[in-house]
């Protein structure tokens, strides 16, 4: 029995046999063939063309973004120059390995060499490509596919490779790298699936069914844990599971205090397996679409954002908030050219960079938008706001969007817009908006942490921002005074202490990870409004 | 009969050569019998691969010579200059 410490990145606990995802062992480039040319060749074109199945098959099962890149791979699969490369390299004397790497690694820095980020991010494509037909060669194809309950560990995953797998047998995931704020760990988060990441040589130590314990809530991980640990985490197992279907009894009815009062209780998404996830726990709506993790491969043109927004609208029956895209220069995506900067959290990012680059960024997705909003309930929030000016500016661009759609025959009609207040200027400033906006949502994490003056990702001062102190609740009851309604959607607004201060002080909208929608709404039904206000009244330090 | 044509476009699509519009060409070019090629610059690339479209690097107002020899060579200039010219999306 080994005891792995890692990085929590969703909670939750599993037991089960591991399914271990190695990083495959380089191709030596010299390497020469063994064989006849006509034989060799024939193997490179048998190797290509089961890697053409194997696309075709994830490919059905794939949605959205991640269906584009397969798409994208199954079309360099089958490239005519590719396979030539390939073929002249053979009869010269190579292996097959050696000549498809040296073939796909030619074009891959290629196109990293272009002057253009998102030329240069498909030469990932590229290598995955050549990565596939390796592997069709070696026989080691590498299709996940889950045939009995499993917890994944491998070096990374990328939120694409997860978002093929079932969820209903996808126990756990350990990876090597990784932080607990990453794509991985929030895309874990959203689908209810325990996650542990940064365990550095976790694949050295599993192997395919060794039997793990995963601690999604404390980052640890059990190796071929004795039956005394085996017993005792199945026992925790089933009173977790107890517990949920205890919760199940609220997943049905509407987020409501002890009194009475409607508190609504959206979620968050970032993909369409968690608009599912989020139907699935009975949200009553998605207070938060961040449409960044559509971008992770540059950004979708008009057409594929309005296929994502109108399947996601039509998933969830119920009103869906999308945040425009939140990007600046932590979040940098292929094809746009951001510069690094010394501070990205106060420098060119969210509404910001929108406006100054309608054309490239913010005019494409009001557009699709607006489009979509004509037949579904889609709302309109925009990221990193600090004064009406901005507001007024994107008004501006809304109408002309919408101007220029009529005129190109589409149907439009006006679409509710409101804004994140995650900056103290614009929580003191809130009521300045009324009339600008429909609603407001608060993004507790950004807002703490510019008040508070804490970079949440720095470990040595992460500890000193107070997401409950006084200076917190009294900017919450500030921008509560505007008479704007609203929401909070950062992860304050399912912290069981938190809830009944938010809700004393007036928010009436709480949006949360798909998984923790029942146990708000039980967090919600343990008080009376009352007692909640009497609650907030001690919570502000008033003397 | 073979037959070889050549025409000079200016590329019209606002993001170049870049992966959807690059997709759509190579798909097109591929319906035709002719061997395709585009130069840019002194560089080649086989029309009918988007690997070699996409390393060409292409920009919108770039000029590209685009070069087909076939027998359907007519037929597949008149589809595909417009297509360059056109914005691809």
């Amino acid at each position: 029995m080994t005891v792995l410490r890692g990085i929590a990145a969703a909670p939750g606990l599993a037991v089960g046999p591991a399914l271990t995802l190695r990083p495959a062992p380089p191709v030596d480039l010299a390497e020469q063939r063994a064989v006849a040319e006509s034989v060799e060749t024939g193997r490179l074109v048998q190797a290509i063309v089961q890697a053409m199945a194997l696309l075709e098959r994830l490919q059905k099962a794939a949605q959205g973004q991640l269906a584009d890149i397969l798409a994208a791979q199954r079309e360099m699969l089958d490239d005519p120059e590719l396979k030539q490369g390939a073929i002249e390299l053979i009869a010269s004397g190579s292996s097959a390995e050696a000549a498809i790497a040296r073939v796909a690694a030619r074009y891959a820095d290629q196109l990293a060499s272009l002057p253009d980020a998102y030329l240069a991010a498909r030469s990932e494509d590229i290598r995955e490509v050549g990565r596939r037909i390796v592997a069709e060669l070696r026989g080691t194809s590498t299709a996940i596919v889950l045939t009995q309950p499993t917890i994944l560990v491998a070096q990374d995953l990328a939120p694409a490779e997860l978002a093929g797998l079932d969820p209903a047998l996808l126990q756990a995931i350990v990876t090597e790298t990784g932080s607990a704020t990453g794509h991985l760990a929030i895309v874990a988060q959203g689908l209810d699936i325990p996650a542990v990441v940064g365990i550095t040589d976790a694949l050295s130590q599993v192997d395919t069914s060794t039997t793990l314990i995963v601690d999604g809530e404390n980052g640890i991980v059990t190796i071929n844990p004795d039956s005394e640990r085996r017993d005792e985490a199945e026992k925790r197992l089933r009173e977790v599971q107890r517990e949920r279907r205890h919760l199940e009894i609220y997943r049905d009815r509407p987020g409501l205090t002890a009194d009475g009062t409607w508190v609504e209780v959206f979620a968050n998404i970032g993909s369409l397996a968690e608009a599912r996830k989020a139907v699935e726990m009975g949200a009553e709506g998605v207070g938060l679409f961040r449409t960044e993790f559509i971008a992770a491969q540059g950004l979708p043109s008009e057409e594929a954002q309005y296929a994502i927004y109108t399947e996601i609208a039509a998933t969830l029956c119920s009103p869906l908030i999308v945040r425009t895209f939140d990007i600046g220069g932590d979040k940098p995506v292929p094809g746009l050219d951001i510069p690094a900067e010394a501070n990205p959290f106060l420098g060119w990012r969210g509404i910001r960079l929108g406006l100054d680059q309608p054309e490239k960024v913010f005019l494409p997705q009001i557009r699709a938008l607006l489009r979509a909003a004509a037949t579904h309930d889609i709302r309109i929030m925009l990221p990193m706001v600090t004064t009406p000016q901005e507001v007024e500016a994107a008004r501006a661009l809304i109408n002309q969007a919408s101007l220029a759609l009529a005129r190109e025959g589409y149907e439009t009609r006006p679409v509710r817009l409101g804004i994140m207040v995650e900056t103290p200027a614009a929580a003191l400033t809130l009521d300045l908006f009324t009339g600008l906006i429909d609603f407001a949502s608060i993004g507790t994490n950004d807002l703490v942490q510019y008040t508070y003056a804490v970079d949440r990702t720095n470990a040595r001062v992460r500890a000193r921002a107070q997401p409950l102190g006084v200076a917190t609740l009294r900017l919450v009851q500030q921008i509560c005074l505007s008479g704007i309604p609203i929401a909070v959607c950062g992860q304050m607004a399912s912290d069981p202490s938190a809830i009944p201060l938010l809700v004393g002080l007036g928010v009436r909208e709480l949006s949360v990870s798909p998984a923790r929608v029942p146990a708000v709404k039980q967090a919600l039904a343990a008080l009376t409004l009352e007692e909640m206000r009497a609650r907030a009244q001690i919570a502000l330090g008033s003397s | 009969m073979e037959k070889t044509v050549e025409r000079t476009v200016t590329l019209g699509s606002k993001s170049g050569l870049h992966a959807r519009p690059a997709a759509i060409f190579v798909q097109q070019a591929k319906s035709f019998q002719s061997q395709i090629t585009l130069v840019k610059d002194e560089r080649t690339a086989n029309g009918k691969s988007i690997l070699s479209v996409l390393a060409l690097g292409a920009e919108q107002g770039n000029q590209i010579v685009l070069k087909i020899s076939g027998d359907d060579a007519e037929t597949a200039i008149n589809k595909l200059v417009p297509l360059l010219e056109g914005d691809l999306g």
